[in-house]
């Protein structure tokens, strides 16, 4: 008896389903005991399948958007909310800051990339005004953030909702996987501007230039900072910030760097908030966020 | 509570060596050794549960058992959800969530409210609609809004879904009049337990305090006209003046 497993997507990049796909020869192991009845990548199936497991990637940006991430929820039995953009509203997210009409007057009306003046036809979906969440719409059963999530994470969710008794997903942060040392190096000076750092084997933190790893869900295995790059926190909060509501992510970043090199807290922080649109980028549109100073980011960007 | 002594565990693949928790811990239950860079617990009796380690550690890679924890009755139930359904549970948590010690922590904040109210109004007298106002206006610079609500409907709208905890509200907008159908109401609730006659203290803090929030937002000046109070439901009648553009 094979897995059903059907997919959606909404407003997002196609990157998770991409992601699905990277699992390469891991794919060949599950199609015997998965069968997947839709992907719209794939497959040319514009109903909705009943199936056991239902993958919904993207935000809920416009009317169709809403209409699919229903009638997934009504044909699904367990609904996985796949990628940050599910999740929190991901990059898609960030259009909280304007309302629907603005998005349009500014796309069509303006004359960026057209004659101005020159508006969509009837076809395409209504836009609306804001984004939200799946789970603004719907119960969603699991969450797998990431940006896309790692194929190591896909295969250990999948596997995980194969045999529920197999405890696959730790909560951890990005730190968990780095092989960067986190060690108290001072005097130094904050890197404004900067993603990298000159030496490739201590913490980020340590060397004054912001990275987001601390504060972020390990969904990625650590693979930025590994590589030489400071994390921008793609796959959204940890469990921590999310959960407590005096926690917050320029504020964590803040104690840990000052900790860490002796930069006063209050300076880092400033800095984090005129960096605003950069540092929340992924997880502004969740109502998780709702309740931190991030709702500040309008004032920070000004 | 058994009285075993407290469990700290450090997953040392996850520990990248910081001794941030070394320096936090108020009662020195680690310590570290340049030698192995990972830091060791030397004093897990010494522990009192105040997981400041567990919140500055930057992987998440201490983990705790046998500590007493603080019940906590405020949490946001849709983060806790989101958290529990990303993984299994990397934190301790002492939420309370049966029914019987929410009514408890409902009836407590209640008994906290009235006497704060009391106090207000024996140290204010008149003043005290002005403090709710003051309460509404600078709850709005805090509240999240992302986007500036554009008309009259959709602040209402927006308050309607913020203050959905604590209150059932049907606005109803004609022209320049409001009328706001309070059903579910946690001051009411409040106000039958104890005994409290309706369109008290508490009653007019609280009505202040939304149109408080409610002028800060829309610039709108509401002017109550007319309120009637019931066991079911209260209706409050304004008038809005719109600033003279």
């Amino acid at each position: 008896m094979k897995i059903k497993i059907s997919t959606e997507w909404l407003s997002g990049c196609s990157g998770c389903h991409v992601a699905v796909v990277d699992l390469h020869e891991k794919l060949i192991n599950l199609t015997d005991s998965v069968e997947f009845v839709r992907v719209p990548v794939l497959m040319d199936e514009r109903e909705y399948p009943r199936a056991d497991v239902g993958i919904v990637e993207g935000a809920i940006r416009s009317e169709h958007d809403r209409a699919a991430c229903i009638k997934m929820r009504e044909s699904v039995k367990t609904l996985i909310a796949f990628g940050t953009c599910a999740v929190y509203g991901g990059p898609s997210g960030v259009g909280w800051l304007y309302r629907g009409d603005s998005v349009l007057e500014k796309a069509y009306g303006a004359g960026m990339t057209n004659a101005p003046g020159e508006w969509p036809d009837s076809n395409a979906p209504k836009l609306e005004q804001s984004v939200v969440p799946i789970d603004e719409i719907v119960t969603v059963d699991r969450y797998l953030p990431g940006c896309p999530p790692h194929p190591y994470w896909i295969a250990s969710a999948i596997t995980g909702l194969l045999s529920p008794e197999k405890k696959s997903m730790v909560q951890k942060t990005v730190c968990s996987r780095c092989e960067r040392t986190m060690k108290k190096v001072s005097p130094v000076a904050l890197q404004k501007g900067n993603v990298t750092a000159a030496d490739d084997t201590v913490c980020f933190l340590s060397q004054g230039v912001v990275c987001m790893g601390s504060v972020t869900m390990e969904r990625c295995l650590a693979q930025c900072p590994n590589k030489g790059v400071a994390c921008s926190g793609c796959a959204g909060p940890s469990t921590d910030i999310i959960t407590e509501p005096h926690l917050d992510m320029r504020t964590m970043i803040a104690r840990r760097m000052s900790m860490l090199t002796g930069i006063e807290e209050q300076e880092i922080r400033q800095y984090i908030e005129d960096e605003a649109r950069t540092y929340y980028a992924y997880a502004m549109a969740s109502p998780v966020m709702y309740k931190k100073p991030a709702v500040k980011i309008r004032e920070w960007a000004q | 509570m058994n009285n075993s002594a407290p469990e700290i565990t450090i997953d040392e693949k996850a520990c990248v060596g910081c001794a941030l928790c070394a320096d936090i811990c108020p009662t020195k239950v680690f310590e570290y050794s340049e030698s192995d860079a990972v830091p060791g617990v030397v004093k897990a009796h010494e522990c009192f549960g105040c997981l400041s380690c567990t919140e500055i550690c930057p992987a998440t890679a201490i983990s705790h058992s046998n500590i007493r924890m603080s019940q906590v009755f405020y949490h946001d139930p849709k983060a806790l959800a989101l958290a529990k359904k990303t993984g299994e549970t990397a934190l301790v948590y002492n939420v309370i969530e049966e029914e019987e010690s929410l009514k408890q922590a409902e009836e407590d904040l209640g008994m906290r409210l009235l006497s704060v109210a009391s106090v207000l109004k024996q140290t204010l007298g008149q003043s005290l609609p002005a403090v709710g106002t003051m309460a509404g206006r600078s709850l709005a610079t805090q509240l999240p809004r992302y986007q500036h609500p554009e008309s009259v409907e959709d602040v209402l709208a927006m308050i309607v879904h913020m203050f959905s905890g604590a209150w059932e509200i049907e606005p109803e907008l004609s022209d320049d009049k409001l009328t706001l159908t309070v059903g579910k109401c946690f001051i009411r609730d409040l106000c039958g337990r104890e005994g409290i006659s309706l369109g008290g203290d508490l009653c007019v803090l609280f009505y202040n305090y939304l149109a408080g929030y409610f002028n800060k937002i829309s610039g709108i000046r509401p002017r109550l006209t007319k309120a009637s109070r019931g066991q079911e439901q209260c209706v409050y009648e304004v008038k809005l003046y719109k600033p003279s553009s």
